[in-house]
């Protein structure tokens, strides 16, 4: 199957003569290789849950950070390449900051998903001095967040292609997760309820056992805002749904 | 001093050193009141500079969205370039975060915008009068770098000394006892306004002609002219 | 920095209906830095005669101790109180021959005429050249704030009470937006058999 994409699959701002761009579809494909993510937008706020892989007894499990803060009131969740989230990552929260330098005010859940977009579709820009990578991002990213509109679930590619969802997972599990989401979920979900749901899909398509240390769990509510569950926290909810 | 491009000539050892001034005062004069729902802007239309009138009905309002109103006094080339930038500026925004700026929004970004040319600044004394997003009246007032105050009303302008303490007196009650300062009234508002630029009128040579009032409120944005002493 | 702001300070006088009032803010300071809260701007030249001299507080006092010493060489003379128009001459005329080294003061005179008791103001610049309204006469550092407020709330034929409120609250409201004005204020109010002098209380910062 590769074998038929040759000549067209090395540039990254050459379309194949069908009119595709294959190194973006490859780096689509490498999210399949990442850990999986979980979201759910209910009404009373956004549920983020990650995988952690643990693939050594010798690692620190905290240094693996899946979740970040991107402002008080948006968080994100990522899969594929960590390094390359790490500027995606550090972008957002740049735009954030100016925003709210700017005009005072929190920046929208979309503007923030855009500002993003705007810098993952910069790889074609090969004049461009510095700032562009060469290939496309290796990632995917989950926001959560909360802004006038209330609570907000949004998924980007590495394409820089942003849609909203009620319920969106990404990484290696995501095609059995996506699955899964589409039976539990309805609109009169509670928070509780997403958050349970979440972690059960998430142990579920795990190859690991599921425990407080090897998954992250954020919830983005209007009032609490970006919440990171502890390891305690965590421990309950398993319980929960043991 | 003058103002005015080249005309003056420094002697600095014998040698004439032609200076430049790229500034002007064009005079004018802005008041700004908010109430609880409404919020007032008013300048005088006399645009001059040192004693010649350039014209008399030079608004010095500007309309940036349904619910936000900038009024400027000073070097006019200044006043307009700002108030075009500040117009693209929400524009871009507009496409950028599909929805119209707040006047707390623009009133943070006028700051932004003010101190980016803090070693050259717009030498313009701004007033920014609005709602807010839950409706109340809300003014900011502005120094020519930037620096950006919320107040319940205020004056500027060549003027603004003159009509600043008439404010504090009468909307402010300042040095009142036995007076329980409760929100202003409309009629009560415009009526200052009025008597408030006639008394600039008398004393400032480069305020007069005839005022336009813009009356913001929740169903939208009214005008009102007013004719004051011409000479 | 001016040599007329060096010190801070600001005074009013006002025409009511039979009656005149003068008042002052009581701040003596050297630029920015406040010495004194109870300095007197304002001085009694006779019965129905005040004068308040704002500028360089030194030339305050000096001009004050020369008017005094032509006042009563006139008094001794003409053995009659003088009116005020004839001390708006003299002062005027004591200033302009120090025409090309004056003094830094900026007179304002508020009095009734001896006589007919008819109220009178004026102010001059400090060479001396004579200024006689026919409402209200500000002079000091806050001259522009004062003249806002005096344009608005004076009125022709104030009785003395009313002619009290609207000369405090425009002198207040005044020296309130001068950095280097208020400390406490003082207004007199000349009436014909009697003359009134209250002093205010402002707020120190």
């Amino acid at each position: 199957m590769f074998l038929t994409r040759s000549e067209y699959d090395r540039g990254v701002n050459t379309f194949s003569p069908e009119g595709r761009l294959f190194q973006v579809e490859y780096a689509i494909e490498a999210i399949k290789l990442g850990s999986t993510a979980i979201g759910i937008c209910t009404s009373e706020g956004v549920v983020l849950a990650v995988e952690k892989r643990i693939t050594s007894s010798l690692m620190e499990p905290t240094t693996v950070e899946k979740i970040v803060e991107i402002d008080k009131h948006i968080g994100c969740a990522v899969s594929g390449l960590m390094a390359d989230s790490r500027t995606m990552i550090d972008r957002a929260r740049i735009e954030c900051q100016n925003h709210w330098f700017i005009y005072n005010e929190k920046m929208s859940v979309e503007s923030a998903a855009q500002a993003v977009s705007n810098l993952a579709i910069q790889f074609g820009d090969s004049d461009d001095d510095g700032g562009a990578m060469s290939r496309p991002f290796g990632v995917a990213i989950l926001f959560a967040g909360c802004d006038e509109k209330g609570p907000q679930l949004f998924h980007m590619d590495p394409s820089g292609t942003f849609v909203q969802f009620e319920a969106k997972a990404i990484g290696s599990g995501s095609e059995g997760a996506q699955q899964s989401l589409q039976e539990v979920y309805h609109k009169s979900m509670t928070l509780k309820e997403a958050l349970n749901a979440v972690l059960t899909i998430l142990k579920q398509v795990m190859e690991e056992k599921l425990s407080s240390t090897n998954v992250e769990v954020m919830t983005m509510t209007p009032k609490q805002l970006f919440h990171m569950f502890s390891k305690d926290e965590v421990e309950e909810v398993i319980k929960d749904i043991a | 001093m003058s103002l005015n491009g080249l005309a003056d000539c420094r002697t600095y050892e014998g040698t004439k050193i032609p200076s430049f001034v790229p500034y002007a005062d064009n005079g004018g004069s802005v008041i700004a009141i908010a109430g609880d729902d409404f919020a007032l802007l008013a300048s005088d239309t006399r645009l001059s500079s040192g004693f010649s009138i350039y014209t008399r009905e030079q608004r010095k309002l500007f309309r940036l969205s349904d619910t936000t109103v900038l009024g400027c006094s000073g070097c006019w080339c200044d006043t307009l370039t700002l108030a075009r930038i500040l117009e693209a500026r929400m524009q871009m925004y507009l496409h950028e975060h599909q929805k119209p700026m707040s006047t707390p929004a623009v009133a943070q970004m006028l700051s932004t915008m003010l101190y980016y040319k803090r070693f050259f600044p717009y030498y313009v004394s701004n007033v920014l009068a609005g709602l807010d997003e839950e409706g109340k009246g809300c003014v900011y007032c502005y120094d020519p770098v930037g620096h950006c105050q919320k107040v319940a009303f205020n004056a500027k302008g060549s003027a603004g000394a003159l009509l600043q303490p008439l404010l504090d007196n009468q909307i402010g009650y300042e040095n009142m006892d036995n007076v329980t300062s409760e929100p202003i009234h409309i009629e009560k508002a415009m009526a200052l306004l009025k008597d408030a630029f006639i008394s600039a009128a008398e004393r400032d040579i480069y305020t007069g002609d005839s005022i336009f009032i813009n009356i913001i409120t929740k169903d939208g944005i009214q005008e009102e002219k007013f004719t004051l002493r011409r000479d | 920095m001016s040599i007329m702001s060096y010190n801070g300070g600001a005074i009013v006088a006002m025409k009511g209906k039979n009656c005149v009032a003068i008042a002052a803010d009581k701040r003596f300071g050297i630029q920015a830095q406040t010495l004194a809260l109870d300095f007197q701007k304002i001085f009694e030249m006779g019965p129905h005669l005040f004068i308040g001299l704002p500028g360089l507080a030194t030339d305050t006092q000096t001009v004050h101790q020369r008017l005094k010493f032509r006042l009563n060489l006139y008094e001794l003379k003409e053995n009659r109180h003088i009116n005020p128009k004839t001390f708006a001459a003299m002062v005027s005329n004591l200033l302009y021959e120090r025409r090309f080294g004056p003094y830094f003061i900026e007179p304002i005179i508020a009095g009734l005429d001896p006589k007919t008791f008819e109220p009178y103001v004026c102010n001059m610049d400090l060479i001396g050249c004579p200024n006689e309204p026919e409402d209200f006469v500000v002079g000091g550092t806050c001259t522009e704030q004062l003249y806002g407020m005096c344009e608005t709330l004076w009125e022709p034929d104030l009785e003395p009470d009313d002619l009290f409120e609207t000369i405090s609250q425009a002198l207040i409201s005044a020296v309130d937006r001068d950095a280097i004005s208020g400390w406490g204020a003082v207004v007199h109010i000349i009436e014909k058999d009697k003359i009134t002098t209250k002093s205010l209380k402002t707020r120190m910062d």
